[in-house]
C-alpha cells in the first residue's frame, strides 16, 4: 500500500490535497483509495494531518497511517526533529520551503513562492500534487488534472493546473528533474491577479489559512506592520506572582483520573505556539502602556509587566531602532506569551502607537536552529 | 419509630425520598409519575423536606438541573416516565458518564405510538445501556426502601453511578397498600450525608465533564464498566446494613423463590413477580416443582445469580412487558446471555405480555408453566417468543381450559416425565 | 473606579484554549471571567467554547467549570446555583454563569433559558453570538442575519444566503420581565465589561447578548475581529442597549440609584418609570447621530459577498425601521 501523510495548518488545504491525490489515484481501474483528515477539536491555524492511502486491493484499515511513503509538510515550521518517525524506509519528505536540506530524504518544493506568484497569495497545497505526480506512480499527471477538474471549483482550475504543471516539470524524471537539484524558480509564470486570489482549499474564503486570511493582500495595501526579526532575544519575563491562570504541567496523570470526569481546573499539557506563522513583537521604545493589545487579545497571550519587570531597564530594545524614542518613554508595559500566542495580529491592529509589529516565525525558527547547531 | 400507612407507590416513594433528604429536587410532571412530584412539593412547602424544588420546564431540564446540582456535591432527585424518560435520554449519559449519583424514579409506562399512559417496561428497557443502575420494585414497600438504598449504592465511592428505580405504572404507582414508613432518625442512621470529590471546589477549582479524545476515552469507559461490576458487592453490603437498621432483608440482584429444586422456572421483574409468586405457591401446593426468579437489578446484570438459580431447571420462561422489535424481549436476551456465559444449557422461552397496561392473569401464568412442562415431557414445539393474548400458546389454551384442568394436566405431565 | 484595561484583574481564567486565531467568542469568555473573578462557576454547552476549552487533559478554565448537554445551559446553571445554595456553599462573590452560542441559546436551548428566567434563577446567561453554528462548520441558526451565506444557506442561482431575519432575542428575553438584560459587542469592550460588572452585582436571572465575530465563518481576516465587531455597531446593524426589569427598578428606586448609563441618565430623571409592557425599562447606551455604511460592513465579509444592491438596500431599510422604533421607545 502506498501511503501519504499530509501535515498542514487548519485552513491550508492539507485535506483538500489529500482528497485530490486520492481522487486522481482512484481514476485508474482496479485502484482502491482512502483519503481522510485527522479529526480533532483544534481550529484554524492549528497543526493538522490528513492521509491518502492507495492500494490495488480494498483497504480495510481506516485508521491513521503511522508511517508513509511520502510525508508532506505544507508549512515548514511543522517539520520537527522527529520527522523520521513517520517515514517508511525508502520514503521521502516533501516540504514547502525554498531552502535546501542536508538530508537527501528531505525534498524542498517552493510551494509558497510558486502559489504566491500564480494565485497572488501562498496557498501551497496543489503544488505538492505536481510533485507527487512526478515522484510516485500512483497518480499520473493526467489523472491529477482530471481530479482538479472534477473536484475543485471551476474558477480555480486554470491557475492550479499551472502550479501543478510547473512543479511536475521540476521533478519529472523524464526531464532529468530531481528533488535535490530542483530549481524552485517559476520562470515564465504570470503573476496572479491579487484581487481574484484563488483559495485552493474549499474555494471559500472562510476556510483559508491564517496567513491567507490576514488582512494583507499581495499588493501590500492594508498590510499590518511587518518588521525584520529583532536582533536581540526578548528578555525572559513572566506574569506577576499570584496571577491565577491555567498553567502548563508536566509529569504523568494520576491513573485514578478516569474514575470521574472531574479534574483539576486550568491543567494544560500543550502550548499553542505551533499555530503561529507570524509573531507579534513589541517595540518597547514606542509602547505607551495603554494596554489595548492586552485588553483585546482573545487568547490572553499578552500580559502586563510585573512591577519588577517594569523597574528593569528596557534592555536593548527588542526592535530595531526605526523610530526615535519618545520623550519620557515608560518602561515596556506588556509582554507576549509566545507559548500561547496564535499570531492572529489583533494586538497589532489594536496598537495606535505602532509599537507592535509582526515578524515571520520561519525566520525565528531558522535562527534558533542555527544557535542550536 | 416507623409508622404503618396506606399509600400508593408514588406516595410511598415520595416518603422514601423525603427520608433520603435530597438537597435539590427537579422534576416535570408526567402520568403516572405526577403524584411523586406533587407530594414532594407539599413536603417542601410544609417544611418536611429541606430541598430546593426546581420547577423545570421539561424532563431534559429536570435531569440537566440535577446534573448541575450534583456537580456541586448536592444530593439530587428527579422522577419521570415513558416519553419523559425518552426526552431526557441524552442527559442520562451525561449523568452516568459524569458519575453523578443521581437517583431517579421512573414510573414504567408504555411508549407512543399509539399513545398510551398505562404500564409496561419499554421505556426503561429501551435505555438499559445508558450507564445507569436499573432496579425494579415489586411492591410499594420495596419502592420506598429502594429510595433509601438507591442513594446508598449510587453514592458509594466504589460505584459512583446514578440509579433508576422503576415502579410499574398504575400497578404500583397508583395502587395503595400498607407500607411501613421509617422514622427520620432510622433513615439518618442508615444514610449519611453525601460526600464526594466529584464536585466544584472553591479552594481547589475543578473542571467537570470535559471531552476526552480517542487516546483517553476508553479509560473513562473502562472505569465506568468496572465500577458497575463493583456494584453487586456494594448492593449486598447496603442491603445488610438496611436489614440491621430497618429489619427488612432484601435478597440482592435477584430473588429466587423455590428455585433450588424447581424443574420449571419463570423469570420476571417488577410487579408481575407478585402474581407469579402466588401462582408458584398454588402450583407447589399441588406438587408441581416450579419456581420464580425475580430480577431486581437488570444493570448491573446479575450474570452469576441468574445462572445459579436457573442451572438446575429443565425449562425456563421469561415473562416481560417489553419487546425489542424484530428481535425478542430485552430481558430474554439478557437472561440468555447470562446462561450462555455460565455454560448452562436449558431451553428458554420468551412470553411478552402486559403491553400498554394489559392485565396479565393468573391463568396465563399457569399456562406458561404448563407450556414449559409440555415442552419437556411431550417435546412440544414452543415458539421462542410468544405474545400473551395473541399467540395460541398459551393464551388460547389458557382461556379454553379452567385453572383446575390446567393444573391437573401439568401435574400429569410432570409425573410422566419422571 | 470604572473597569478598563488598567483596572481589570490580571488573572486569566480562560487560557490555553484551541479556538481559532482571532476568535471573537473566546474574547467574550476571557473578558467576562476577568470581570467576574475566581468565584465564578461556568457552564458551557456543546459548542465552540466547550470544544476548544475542555480537551482532557488540556483544561483551559482556571475556575470551576463544566460542560452541559447542548440544550441545557440554563437548566444546568439552575442546578449549580440551587446545589450551592442548598448546601450553604455559595460564596458572596460567586456568579453562576453560562456561555452559550447563538444556536445553543436562540434555537435548541431557548426553552431552558425561558424556564430559568421564568423561575428568576440567580444566574447570568451570556450568549456569544457569532450568527451561525460555527462548531459544526457554519450552519444557519435563528440568529443568522438575512443574506448571510452559511453551509446550509448557500448562495446560488436561486437564493442569496439566509432568507430569514435575525431573531430578536434581546427583546424576547426582556419580555419575560427579566431583572437585567443587555446587548454588547466585543468591538466595544469597555461597555461590555461595565455590563458584566453590573450583571454580576445584580440578583435573579441576567442575560447578556454579545456580538462575537467569527473570522472563519464570517469570511474576514483573523486580525479584523475587533474592527468588524465595532463596525456592526457603528453601522447600526447591532445596538448597545440595556433592559432593567421590574425587580431591578424597584431595588434602584429603594436605593435611590440612577438608572442605567444612557443618554437619559444624564438628564437626571429622578423617578424611574417603566417604559415596557413587562414593567421594565429599556436604555439605548449608544445613539449615534450618523451611522457608518451598512454596505461597507457587509462587503468586507465573505458571507455577504453575493448580496445584490437591493439586498443591501433592504437591510439598510430594516435597520432604519428598527432604530426609529428604538429611538421612539427607548431613548
Amino acid at each position: 500500500m502506498r501511503e501519504v501523510i499530509w501535515h498542514g495548518r487548519g485552513g491550508q488545504g492539507a485535506f483538500t490535497a489529500a482528497r485530490l491525490l486520492g481522487a486522481a489515484a482512484s481514476l485508474a481501474e482496479g485502484r482502491f483509495v482512502l483519503a481522510f483528515p485527522s479529526f480533532g477539536p483544534e481550529r484554524r491555524g492549528a497543526p493538522i494531518r490528513a492521509f491518502t492511502k492507495m492500494d490495488d486491493a480494498p483497504i480495510g484499515d481506516r485508521s491513521a497511517s503511522a508511517q508513509a511513503d511520502f510525508v508532506v509538510y505544507l508549512d515548514d515550521t511543522l517539520l520537527d526533529e522527529d520527522w523520521q518517525r513517520e517515514l517508511k524506509p525508502g520514503g521521502s519528505v516533501l516540504v514547502n520551503s525554498a531552502r535546501a536540506y542536508d538530508d537527501p530524504r528531505i525534498v524542498s518544493v517552493d510551494a509558497d513562492g510558486l502559489s504566491s506568484a500564480v494565485l497572488g497569495r501562498p496557498i501551497p497545497n496543489t503544488a505538492f500534487l505536481g510533485a507527487l505526480a512526478a515522484l510516485d506512480d500512483r497518480a499520473s499527471l493526467a489523472d491529477v488534472h482530471e481530479a482538479v477538474r472534477l473536484y475543485m471549483p471551476e474558477k480555480l482550475h486554470a491557475k492550479n493546473l499551472v502550479i501543478i504543471d510547473a512543479v511536475y516539470a521540476q521533478f519529472d524524471p523524464a526531464r532529468g528533474g530531481t528533488a535535490a537539484e530542483g530549481d524552485p524558480a517559476c520562470a515564465g509564470l504570470v503573476a496572479g491577479d491579487p484581487a481574484g486570489a484563488a483559495v485552493a482549499a474549499e474555494g471559500d474564503l472562510a476556510r483559508a489559512g491564517v496567513a491567507g486570511a490576514r488582512s494583507q493582500d499581495a499588493s501590500g495595501e492594508g498590510a499590518l506592520p511587518v518588521g525584520p526579526y529583532p536582533a536581540a532575544k526578548p528578555r525572559p519575563v513572566s506574569r506577576a506572582a499570584g496571577v491565577r491562570i491555567p498553567t502548563l504541567r508536566s509529569g504523568s496523570l494520576d491513573p485514578d483520573y478516569a474514575r470521574t470526569t472531574c479534574f483539576e481546573a486550568g491543567y494544560l499539557v500543550a502550548k499553542n505556539a505551533g499555530w503561529r506563522s507570524l509573531r507579534p513583537v513589541i517595540d518597547a521604545a514606542a509602547c505607551t502602556g495603554c494596554l489595548q493589545c492586552y485588553l483585546y487579545c482573545p487568547d490572553g497571550a499578552i500580559f502586563k509587566a510585573s512591577a519588577a519587570d517594569m523597574a528593569a531597564p528596557p534592555a536593548s530594545s527588542q526592535a530595531p531602532a526605526t523610530r526615535a524614542p519618545r520623550a519620557a518613554t515608560p518602561a515596556q508595559a506588556v509582554f507576549v506569551d509566545y507559548d500561547f500566542c496564535k499570531g492572529c495580529g489583533i494586538c497589532v491592529k489594536a496598537c495606535r502607537f505602532g509599537a507592535l509589529f509582526l515578524v515571520s516565525e520561519r525566520q525565528e525558527q531558522r535562527e534558533t536552529s542555527e544557535v542550536a547547531e | 419509630m416507623s409508622a404503618k400507612r396506606f399509600l400508593s407507590g408514588d406516595e410511598a416513594f415520595a416518603e422514601g425520598v423525603r427520608l433520603a433528604r435530597p438537597q435539590v429536587v427537579s422534576a416535570y410532571p408526567i402520568t403516572p409519575q405526577t403524584v411523586v412530584v406533587e407530594r414532594l412539593s407539599e413536603m417542601v412547602e410544609a417544611g418536611d423536606l429541606a430541598a430546593e424544588y426546581v420547577h423545570v420546564e421539561s424532563e431534559h431540564s429536570a435531569l440537566s438541573c440535577a446534573i448541575g446540582a450534583s456537580a456541586t456535591g448536592a444530593r439530587t432527585f428527579t422522577a419521570t416516565s415513558s416519553q419523559g424518560l425518552l426526552y431526557m435520554a441524552e442527559c442520562l449519559t451525561y449523568a452516568s458518564g459524569g458519575r453523578f449519583p443521581i437517583v431517579m424514579m421512573n414510573a414504567n409506562r408504555s411508549t407512543a405510538l399509539p399513545w398510551n399512559i398505562y404500564g409496561d417496561q419499554r421505556d426503561s428497557l429501551a435505555l438499559l445501556d445508558h450507564g445507569w443502575i436499573q432496579v425494579y420494585a415489586e411492591n410499594n414497600q420495596e419502592a420506598l426502601d429502594l429510595a433509601l438504598m438507591a442513594y446508598a449504592v449510587a453514592e458509594d465511592e466504589r460505584v459512583q453511578t446514578p440509579v433508576m428505580v422503576n415502579l410499574d405504572g398504575f400497578a404500583l404507582t397508583h395502587t395503595y397498600e400498607t407500607v411501613e414508613v421509617p422514622s427520620p432518625e432510622q433513615a439518618d442512621a442508615f444514610l449519611p450525608p453525601y460526600q464526594t470529590k466529584n464536585r466544584f471546589d472553591f479552594e481547589h477549582p475543578t473542571n467537570i465533564g470535559f471531552s476526552a479524545g480517542p487516546e483517553y476515552n476508553r479509560y473513562f469507559k473502562y472505569q465506568e464498566h468496572q465500577d458497575l461490576l463493583n456494584a453487586p458487592a456494594v448492593i449486598e453490603e447496603v442491603e445488610q446494613r438496611f436489614a440491621q437498621v430497618f429489619g427488612r432483608r432484601y435478597p440482592g440482584l435477584v430473588e429466587a423463590v423455590q428455585c433450588e429444586d424447581a424443574d420449571y422456572v419463570l423469570v420476571t421483574l417488577g410487579s408481575a413477580a407478585g402474581l407469579v409468586r402466588t401462582v408458584v405457591e398454588s402450583l407447589r401446593a399441588q406438587g408441581l416443582r416450579v419456581g420464580l426468579l425475580r430480577v431486581r437489578y437488570l444493570r448491573p446484570l446479575p450474570t452469576v445469580a441468574l445462572a445459579a438459580a436457573l442451572g438446575n431447571a429443565k425449562a425456563v420462561a421469561v415473562l416481560e412487558k417489553d419487546v425489542s422489535f424484530g428481535a425478542e424481549g430485552t430481558v430474554f436476551t439478557n437472561v440468555n446471555s447470562a446462561l450462555q456465559q455460565a455454560g448452562v444449557r436449558v431451553p428458554t422461552y420468551d412470553f411478552i405480555g402486559g403491553l400498554g397496561g394489559d392485565d396479565i392473569m393468573p391463568v396465563q401464568v399457569e399456562a406458561i408453566f404448563r407450556t414449559l412442562v409440555r415442552s419437556v415431557s411431550e417435546g412440544a414445539e414452543v415458539p421462542r417468543v410468544s405474545f400473551l393474548g395473541i399467540d395460541d400458546t398459551p393464551g388460547d389454551a389458557a382461556s379454553a381450559a379452567s385453572p383446575k384442568d390446567l393444573v391437573s394436566d401439568a401435574c400429569r405431565d410432570v409425573k410422566e416425565a419422571n | 473606579m470604572p473597569l478598563n484595561a488598567k483596572t481589570i484583574a490580571d488573572d486569566e481564567f480562560f487560557f490555553g484554549h484551541k479556538a481559532c486565531a482571532g476568535c471573537g467568542a473566546s474574547l467574550v469568555v476571557r473578558t467576562c471571567l476577568k470581570v467576574l473573578g475566581p468565584k465564578a462557576v461556568c457552564a458551557l454547552p456543546a459548542g465552540c467554547m466547550s470544544a476548544v476549552g475542555f480537551n482532557f487533559p488540556q483544561l483551559c478554565f482556571a475556575n470551576n467549570s463544566m460542560i452541559t448537554p447542548f440544550a441545557a445551559t440554563a437548566s444546568v446553571l439552575t442546578g449549580i446555583e440551587a446545589g450551592l445554595r442548598a448546601q450553604g456553599k455559595k460564596p458572596e462573590d460567586c456568579t453562576v454563569v453560562g456561555f452559550a452560542g447563538d444556536g445553543a441559546t436562540a434555537d435548541i436551548g431557548l426553552a431552558a433559558l425561558s424556564g430559568a428566567i421564568d423561575r428568576n434563577d440567580d444566574i447570568l446567561y451570556v450568549c456569544y453570538d457569532n450568527e451561525a453554528y460555527m462548531n459544526t462548520g457554519i450552519q444557519k441558526s435563528s440568529l443568522t442575519p438575512f443574506g448571510a451565506k452559511t453551509t446550509t444557506t448557500p448562495a446560488g442561482k436561486n437564493a442569496r444566503g439566509c432568507l430569514t431575519q435575525k431573531k430578536n432575542l434581546f427583546e424576547i428575553v426582556a419580555a419575560h420581565g427579566i431583572p437585567y438584560a443587555a446587548t454588547a459587542s466585543i468591538g466595544y469592550l469597555p461597555d461590555f465589561m461595565r455590563k458584566v460588572e453590573r450583571a454580576g452585582a445584580l440578583h435573579g436571572t441576567r442575560y447578556l447578548h454579545v456580538i462575537a465575530p467569527c473570522p472563519t465563518g464570517w469570511g474576514c481576516a483573523v486580525d479584523e475581529t475587533i474592527d468588524v465587531a465595532k463596525e456592526i455597531v457603528d453601522c447600526g446593524l447591532w445596538y448597545l442597549a440595556e433592559y432593567e426589569g421590574p425587580q431591578t427598578l424597584a431595588e434602584q428606586a429603594a436605593a435611590g440609584e440612577p438608572a442605567a448609563q444612557g443618554e437619559q441618565a444624564t438628564k437626571g430623571a429622578p423617578a424611574i418609570q417603566p417604559d415596557a409592557a413587562s414593567g421594565g425599562r429599556f436604555t439605548l447606551n449608544r445613539n449615534p447621530r450618523e451611522f457608518s455604511s451598512v454596505e461597507a460592513y457587509l462587503r468586507r465579509q465573505g458571507r455577504f459577498k453575493q448580496l445584490a444592491d437591493e439586498d443591501v438596500a433592504a437591510i439598510t431599510a430594516a435597520r432604519d425601521a428598527k432604530w426609529a422604533a428604538m429611538r421612539r421607545d427607548w431613548a
